[in-house]
């Protein structure tokens, strides 16, 4: 059939068929970040959910308490990031149910959450994930992904709109990289950063963070896992 | 990965410390992935003021040469050295005339008036809108990484030996986590009666 | 008693009004006529031995295998129709193989051993018209032997998709008098070494034939190797010992 009609007034009217595409995705903003200590590790993140320009909520916690000591945080789009939490939870529990409650590692919770992104390696979850937790011999221990499952345990990494931000500050402050000993020229011996000394570090990258990116700020939440459980703070970071 | 501003790679920053300013760049110049030079400054001085211009490395040659003919022609009609805040609208006003046909650069002055001894700094985008900072400007395909470590390192009031460690720590920690700035780097501190060049060891990946 | 037991025991998934499933109680039956199999667990690790029935000297004893590795760190010993174990260990495999792919650590024993008991109960599948899975319930038990970070462990399956963990466990046409005397035997502080004498002594009392390397068969389980499957000149050496430390008894109860 013909997309022209020849009108009465000898003009011709063309209808141009137009194309609506449905996406699938967005971005919600905000930055996650986690770093871990010698007996301890920590996974932050601020609290502010966004779309475009828009601030949708200035208190939306996305570090969630898995139980079995581990927290874990999957920032980008955030209905994915639930929906991939929400799921690993699931399998948790049929964990507990299959193994004798055994409490999951650190290490097998990474290769659950390898397969639960991979196996949507073809419509990916939109997310940038980190989980932390303490290892088998009590050491800090945080694994962080990318969106289809690629994964490596790390010192600490930052993740979401702010990373590129952060990471740098991560890599100079927490490895001491570029750092040398004045006296013997030698670069500076890597050493566990005490709590209190990651705690904040962990501040000075957010307000760092929220100064200069728009989708970072309103509120930080850290969650803190040690030999006792897992603890939470939260401090005020700018809401402009 | 066709935009003009990225082809080349390369990145600068420069910051305000007590009666001193700091300048820095690297020295990679690059064909996207591929690095092609590790001897590429980036800072350009026209007696004591800086500039420092990233971006398409055509357009840095280029402007380069178009400010020393300006900055030359400014000295014989003044009989005087450009200070940096006038170097800083020349800038301007040249880039504005090229408003609908840009320079894919990122342009950085840095300088202390030899009038007043006050320091100064500031940054533009490609057409020419100046960025009156008090602290630092950032400039190249690193600047997200600086933006983070400069706005985490940096304090006001820093002395020229501080000052110079600051800089460093932040430009280096930024180009190493940017695959197209790095292979080198050059830093600048300058006070009112002394310019001291540093060449810093970087990793060369 | 045989004529109810003639109309209820043709059905694998029909109740006898007394409640009992005819064919799963025969499949335990046949289990009573493999081979003994034995299992001992220490804290130093878990022992298995078989007992190989070499019908004719023309038979090669190496074919008949009836200890088998499911893992690096478990494995299980067998008796009963030995041909029905293949399905399982194939199952009990791929099991520990997927736990390792989707959690990067060794599946538990008991885990492990619920997986097989799952494949057990599904002789009863595909009444509904669906495709069937299998005609009757298994004919073969399984001793299985693994370690963990529960340390060693010795698991016992059946056909009837039960499992029972054990210290010490014999199944096969010698069971009843193996298990009186592991019952006597057995104790907490017993060695790894003292295992493999106990088992092959017990081997040795239930059968036949004369025990040699040829028409037995043992291995272990341990932190440090995981499962082994002891070569003919181990287990030779092992028998040599029990030869001589009965040989001493004897001698003592003659001077006595």
């Amino acid at each position: 059939m013909s997309n022209t009609i020849a009108s009465e007034y000898g003009h011709t009217d063309t209808s141009v068929p137009i194309e609506h595409r449905f996406n699938p995705y967005s971005d919600n903003g905000g930055t996650i970040l986690g770093i871990a200590g010698e007996d301890f590790a920590v996974l932050a993140g601020d609290t502010r959910h966004t779309s475009g320009y828009s601030i949708n909520s200035r208190f939306q916690p996305k570090i969630m308490d898995l139980g079995d000591d581990l927290v874990m945080s999957a920032n980008g789009f955030s209905a994915d990031g639930d929906a991939l939490i929400r799921s690993f939870q699931q399998q948790l529990t049929w964990y507990h149910f299959n193994n004798q409650n055994k409490k999951l590692r650190p290490s097998s919770a990474a290769r659950l959450i390898q397969h639960l992104l991979y196996g949507h390696r073809f419509f990916p979850y939109y997310v940038h994930t980190i989980i932390a937790g303490l290892d088998e011999e009590g050491k800090g221990a945080i694994y962080s992904f990318d969106p289809v499952g690629s994964y490596e345990r790390e010192q600490c990494r930052a993740g979401g709109a702010a990373a590129s931000l952060i990471m740098p500050f991560l890599d100079n402050q927490v490895n001491f990289k570029n750092q040398y000993d004045p006296a013997t020229g030698q670069a500076r011996l890597k050493t566990y950063l005490k709590l209190d000394e990651v705690l904040n570090l962990v501040r000075d990258a957010f307000t760092s963070a929220t100064e200069r990116h728009i989708e970072v700020g309103d509120c930080l939440q850290i969650k803190i896992i040690t030999k006792e459980g897992v603890r939470e703070e939260f401090y005020p970071l700018k809401r402009d | 990965m066709s935009d003009p501003s990225s082809i080349n790679g390369g990145a600068a920053v420069a910051m305000v410390g007590k009666d001193c300013v700091a300048i820095a760049c690297d020295l990679r110049l690059g064909n996207q992935s591929l690095g092609v030079a590790n001897n590429f400054e980036k800072i350009f001085n026209y007696d004591h003021t800086f500039l420092a211009l990233t971006g398409l490395a055509s357009d840095v040659t280029t402007l380069s040469e178009v400010f020393r003919l300006k900055t030359n022609l400014y000295k014989m009609r003044e009989e005087r050295s450009i200070e940096p805040e006038t170097f800083a609208n020349l800038v301007s006003s040249t880039l504005y005339q090229k408003r609908f046909g840009p320079y894919f650069i990122g342009p950085l002055v840095a300088g202390i008036n030899s009038l007043t001894g006050k320091p100064f700094v500031c940054g533009f985008d490609l057409i020419g809108c100046i960025d009156y900072a008090k602290d630092f400007v950032v400039s190249g395909t690193a600047t997200d990484q600086l933006y983070g470590m400069c706005e985490s390192l940096y304090e006001p009031g820093l002395g020229p030996d501080d000052l110079f460690e600051t800089i460093s720590q932040a430009f280096l920690s930024a180009v190493d986590r940017d695959a197209l700035s790095g292979w080198g780097a050059v830093v600048y501190v300058i006070t009112k009666d002394k310019v001291t060049k540093r060449l810093l060891k970087t990793r060369q990946d | 008693m045989f004529l109810t037991r003639s109309e209820y025991d043709r059905g694998v998934s029909t109740f006898s009004p007394e409640g009992r499933l005819f064919q799963v109680e025969y499949s335990l039956e046949a289990i009573k006529l493999g081979s003994t199999a034995i299992g001992i667990c220490t804290s130093e690790g878990v022992i298995l031995a078989v007992e190989k029935r070499v019908n004719s000297s023309l038979l090669e004893s190496s074919s008949i295998e009836k200890i088998v590795e499911i893992d690096s760190h478990i494995g299980c010993a067998m008796s009963g129709l030995t041909a029905d174990a293949r399905s399982m260990i194939d199952h009990a495999r791929v099991a520990s193989l997927n736990h390792d792919l989707y959690y990067d650590e060794n599946i538990s024993v008991e885990t492990l051993t619920q997986s097989v008991c799952d494949l057990a109960l599904r002789f009863g599948e595909g009444v509904d018209g669906e495709e069937r899975l299998m005609s009757r319930p298994f004919g073969v038990a399984l001793l299985i032997a693994g370690i963990d970070e529960n340390g060693p462990q010795l698991y016992h399956a059946e056909p009837s998709g039960t499992f029972y963990k054990y210290d010490a466990k014999a199944i096969g046409s010698g069971s009843e008098g193996a298990q009186a005397e592991l019952n006597n035997e057995y104790h907490k502080s017993l060695t790894l070494k003292d295992a493999e004498l106990l088992v092959l002594k017990i081997l040795k009392q239930v059968m036949e034939e004369k025990l040699d390397s040829n028409n037995a068969q043992l291995a272990s389980v341990t932190k440090e190797h995981g499962f082994q499957i002891y070569d003919d000149k181990k287990t030779t050496e092992i028998v040599e010992v029990l030869k001589a430390q009965e040989a001493e008894q004897e001698d003592e109860e003659i001077t006595a």
